[in-house]
């Protein structure tokens, strides 16, 4: 390709370096005087006025080797992208392929919701969650973190492209936690909350899907004691699919922008 | 018993943020804030009160490190 941009033999190479080395500033001057004044148009003017050009004369020469390469170059570099773009497809089709197979039977759980329904992961398939571990018990940490948790829902929310988020609340305290006192707690933060409580045992398998840690704390006289877990804010996508989480550093606005990219990024089955 | 409500949160919380703001103003002079951890402790459960004792310990020695 890089041959089409030979010049005519007959102009000296030397104009031509002499042409290239003017100041930058004076880059539209520089290439009007390419075309008009500089020695080499006027060499192939004198050309043409001579009264014998050649069918073919080194002004259209350049021209058309100039369009031809580009075109030519255009279509490479357009077919070569196509080509790369439908392989990187490919490739990221296959590879979710794979982790929908690693989907099935990750982060199952089989709870009760905070209006009393049976919950189990395959009835959030098709929806983005947002799933936090917590307790109502807790001192700041959950209702900071659910406070945020909702916050981000909104600021999703007002983007009406975009699909609705589900806030899902976990309870680590099923002992306490029981349908009524979940429905109290989610009703303080957002109206879609849904709180999902079960038998300790089955609140132990979920919180074991995620990789939860909680642990309660000693009793003192009434009973009331502190669980200490795992703070973050896990994203499910609509495949089931663990696919980021969120510690408390992060703010509603970067865990916003975060879920946005992921929703972008994700190929719809 | 049953958790705290919204605004059982909210009002131990502006307790706890009062006496620490008196911890803080008052070389964590507790007898000067007598008065202000009287009103920390009957708007928290003692769970909480506790927690936010030792929460505020980490939180101090943190400043500590980062600075």
């Amino acid at each position: 390709l890089l041959l089409s941009f030979q010049v005519p033999q007959n102009v000296p190479r030397l104009e031509i370096e002499k042409a290239r080395v003017r100041p930058l500033n004076s880059a539209g001057s520089t290439w009007r005087s390419l075309t008009s004044n500089s020695p080499i148009s006027q060499r192939w003017a004198s050309q043409s006025s001579s009264g014998k050009p050649s069918p073919s004369g080194p002004r259209i020469k350049l021209r058309t080797r100039l369009l031809v390469t580009c075109l030519f170059g255009g279509a490479l570099f357009g077919s070569w992208l196509y080509v790369h773009s439908e392989k990187e497809k490919r490739r990221r089709l296959q590879r979710l392929e794979q982790l929908r197979k690693v989907a099935v039977g990750q982060g199952d759980f089989s709870l009760v919701d905070h209006k009393g329904e049976p919950r189990t992961k395959e009835d959030f398939l098709g929806q983005w969650v947002l799933m936090y571990f917590g307790f109502t018990h807790c001192p700041d940490i959950c209702p900071d973190e659910l406070t945020k948790m909702s916050s981000v829902v909104r600021l999703l929310d007002k983007d009406k492209a975009l699909a609705a988020v589900q806030p899902v609340f976990v309870t680590v305290d099923p002992e306490r936690d029981d349908i009524k006192a979940m429905t109290r707690y989610v009703a303080d933060f957002h109206p879609r909350l849904i709180g999902l409580t079960g038998s300790p045992e089955k609140v132990k398998e979920a919180a074991k899907a995620y990789r939860v840690y909680y642990s309660a704390g000693p009793r003192d006289e009434d009973e009331d004691y502190i669980v200490d877990h795992t703070v973050l804010i896990y994203l499910l996508n609509p495949d089931g699919l663990f696919v980021d989480y969120y510690n408390r550093s992060k703010s509603d606005k970067e865990i916003a922008e975060s879920i946005k990219r992921h929703m972008k990024t994700h190929v719809a089955s | 018993m049953s958790a705290p409500t919204a605004k059982e949160r909210k009002k131990c919380w502006e307790a706890r943020d009062l006496y620490w703001q008196c911890l803080d103003e008052n070389k964590d002079n507790s007898s000067t804030c007598q008065r202000l951890r009287n009103g920390f402790e009957t708007n928290c459960p003692q769970q909480w009160v506790k927690y936010f004792d030792k929460r505020r310990d980490y939180l101090k020695y943190k400043e500590q490190i980062e600075s």
